[in-house]
């Protein structure tokens, strides 16, 4: 865990108030707070966002549905039962589908929010990951303005900032 | 119409904290691709956009008073015009100089700020409520690092406190008004900054105690902006070489 | 944690399950962590995402140098947000090698021993504003034809870094044009700038897609398993078509006296590259090949410390919990 990188930490972004989190990527981080504010920084330059999480990498049981195929895939020793996050992906064609959050469920394994999942939903690949370890922002408005909205002002980082310029252009002006 | 010698005041105030942000950023970008790790790199590099926003932002503001061009205060004023603090053009130091400078400013810009948002001159009252959003974000930044490297190993434990030791009478300079301050402050478009002295050695006292470092005594503080130290003139020399490198270029 | 399932040529069921990742892959499906994956392909990939995270980071040197000489606050904004999104990608990169089971840790170690390559454009030196502009149009220029065909990867993780990575780039490559053309309609110290930084950067740019497919032994099992969907040739052409005629129509000369335009194929034909320099490059004997790797080890060692408190740190809030 402790080699010269620090440990990695998923990083889940929500969008706005209505949009389903998503698991975005991951940063090293040496604690979880420090992941929180260093995934505000590597994850909201551009577009805003409402909301953020973060969750230590090794926490995750993730299978894919290949993966399911195998009977024993979801079997593994259960605990006290506890709040999961389990997240899908959809599909394998649009690169850009990352896993959405399918809900949160009590279980008393990985496997088995993942099983509970399925009832709901279809996937090709999931991830499941315990509440108790997941740190987020707090929706609060003053959170959400120190820490997402200035991104929304920064035009300059928007392509349309800039028009496209030809050397014809450049000539007449 | 503002009154002359008040608009000559506030112009004057507009640029020392357009210099203070722009020094500092100068600074932060130094260490772009020289981080501790990846993810510092591109949060380093995001405080160094947002602090050059600010100076923009506060150069807009001074521009609408006296049609001034941004980049011609910036990169073709005479060095010795310059009127930032000394604490944001000493040279980065290691890490937990540049972290323990970083707080120690933006503990004071959020002071700043939050009255600076009430100001009776409406322009400066709207930027101010701007770039307060994002300092939160320095200040839990900077002090989340703070503290980490206050509390962490010895080494890091001793490299802070001597940052401290270093830094914090400079801090005190932030305090000091500048020539013609008193007329903004009190027609209210300038917070008084002596009535801010005494809440932030509070809070930064408190923070700082918490994590275990001891604030100095004593140290020299800065009189006037007009005092820099010798790192001053090669930060500017390097920042506006290109632009002096061709004085006939219209635009860049 | 995902569990890899690699596949060797001595496991028994490995040519049925060939056959099936073969299909998948014709059917335009993505391979994701986890799923079954010849030991070559999670070797080739490794190489590839790692080399081009190595790059990013390493291109943020002789950029960033540039940030504190920019001439004016826009364009020091703007480099500013272009380093930092080179940071960006570096970590998508990282990230999307991770999920093939290689660790950070790992990967950082064989930058600063030498033994990873990365992209050989970052050899060479910034001499002049100008370069900024020219390593935004024509660097970024040939990274973005490269990086458009590598979105369409197999490889899940890959594939959308590649997305999100070419969207970010087309900024930069758009920034980068401005400015050169700005330049060379400019003063005169601005037109020689900037044809100079062309002059010296064009060559090293025409390498960037690699040698000629004749001489690329990796390229057809790259091609069969959708980690590459064209060869070095045919982006260097597609480059090379798209620029050409904008960089002559701003005025400036290309540095190549056998480049023509063929009326037939409607491509832009080049004169002999190189490549004996492009090797010398790679093997380590460029003008800033030390120190680059010298500037990363440095910033390595001296983060030590810091990365070192930032554990301690987190130890004892975990002891400190535990009571």
């Amino acid at each position: 865990m402790w080699g010269t990188e620090w440990p990695r930490y998923e990083v889940i972004k929500q969008d706005t108030e209505r949009s389903l989190p998503q698991m975005v990527g991951s940063v090293h981080a040496a604690d979880p707070e420090h992941a929180l504010l260093v995934a505000r920084h590597v994850f909201v330059r551009r577009p805003s966002a409402y909301a953020l999480f973060v969750a230590p990498a090794e926490a995750f049981f993730h299978v894919t549905q290949e993966g399911l195929r195998d009977p024993m895939a979801l079997e593994m020793p259960e605990g006290e039962a506890e709040a999961y996050w389990v997240f899908a992906k959809r599909s394998h064609r649009r690169s850009m589908v990352y896993g959405d959050l399918v809900g949160r469920f009590l279980a008393k394994s990985p496997g088995e929010a993942v099983k509970e999942a399925l009832l709901q939903t279809q996937g090709v690949a999931f991830w499941a990951v315990p509440e108790r370890v997941i740190l987020g922002t707090e929706p609060k408005a003053e959170v959400i303005e120190s820490w997402f909205a200035p991104a929304k002002d920064k035009t300059y980082r928007l392509q349309s900032y800039y028009g496209l310029i030809t050397a014809k252009e450049m000539e007449d002006a | 119409m503002l009154d002359p010698y008040l608009k000559e005041a506030l112009i004057r105030k507009l640029t020392a904290l357009a210099d203070d942000e722009v020094v500092l950023a100068q600074r932060l970008s130094e260490w772009v691709a020289h981080a501790p790790i990846l993810e510092e790199d591109i949060a380093i590099a995001n405080l160094a956009q947002d602090e050059l926003g600010h100076a923009k932002l506060y150069l807009e503001l001074r521009q609408e008073l006296d049609g001034s061009d941004p980049d011609q205060v910036v990169f073709l004023r005479d060095p010795l015009d310059y009127g930032n603090a000394v604490l944001v053009e000493l040279p980065r130091g290691d890490w937990a100089f540049t972290m323990v400078r970083q707080y120690l400013f933006d503990a004071y810009e959020g002071l700043w700020l939050r009255e600076a948002a009430s100001s009776r001159y409406a322009p400066l009252a709207e930027v101010a409520a701007r770039i307060l959003k994002e300092e939160r974000f320095h200040l839990k930044h900077s002090s989340l690092w703070v503290e980490r490297l206050a509390l962490g190993t010895e080494e890091s434990h001793r490299r802070a406190q001597e940052a401290l030791d270093l830094l914090f009478p400079y801090a005190r300079q932030l305090f000091r008004p500048l020539e013609g301050e008193e007329a903004l402050v009190e027609a209210g478009f300038v917070p008084d900054l002596k009535a801010l002295e005494g809440p932030y050695l509070e809070e930064v006292g408190s923070f700082l105690k918490g994590v275990g470092l001891r604030v100095p005594e004593g140290g020299y503080v800065p009189k006037s902006r007009r005092e820099h130290t010798e790192h001053l003139w090669s930060l500017l020399a390097e920042m506006q070489s290109v632009a002096r490198w061709d004085r006939e270029a219209k635009a860049w | 944690m995902v569990r890899l399932r690699i596949g060797y040529p001595e496991d028994p069921d490995y040519g049925e399950r060939l056959a099936e990742f073969e299909a998948r892959i014709a059917r335009g499906e993505k391979i994701e962590p986890g799923d079954w994956m010849p030991a070559e392909y999670r070797r080739q990939l490794i190489r590839m995402i790692s080399q081009h995270a190595h790059s990013e980071w390493v291109g943020m040197l002789p950029e960033g140098a540039w940030i504190p000489r920019a001439p004016s606050l826009r364009r020091k904004l703007i480099l500013l947000a272009k380093v930092q999104d080179e940071a960006g990608h570096g970590q998508y990169l990282y990230h999307a090698a991770e999920t093939l089971g290689i660790t950070r840790e790992e990967m950082v170690e064989a930058l600063l021993s030498g033994k990873a390559k990365y992209s050989n454009i970052f050899n060479y030196p910034t001499l002049t504003w100008a370069d900024i502009g020219i390593i935004g149009w024509l660097v970024d220029g040939m990274a973005i034809k490269n990086q458009t065909m590598l979105a369409q990867c197999s490889y899940g993780p890959y594939s959308r870094a590649m997305v999100r990575i070419c969207a970010e780039e087309t900024f930069h490559h758009k920034q980068g044009k401005e400015a050169v053309l700005l330049y060379a309609k400019g003063t005169r110290k601005q037109r020689q700038m900037v044809q100079d930084a062309l002059n010296r950067w064009w060559w090293p740019t025409l390498m960037m897609a690699g040698p000629h497919d004749s001489e690329s032994p990796h390229t057809p099992l790259l091609l069969r398993w959708g980690i590459k969907t064209k060869t070095n040739d045919q982006i260097r052409q597609e480059f090379l078509n798209e620029h050409v005629p904008e960089l002559l129509e701003a005025g400036l000369s290309i540095p190549d006296p056998d480049l023509r335009y063929d009326e037939k194929t409607g491509n832009w034909l080049h004169g002999p590259i190189l490549w004996e320099e492009f090797w010398k490059v790679i093997g380590g004997e460029g003008p800033m090949n030390r120190h680059r790797l010298l500037a990363r080890r440095r910033a390595h060692e001296e983060g030590r410390w810091v990365r070192e408190a930032l554990e301690a740190h987190a130890r004892q809030r975990l002891a400190q919990a535990a009571d």
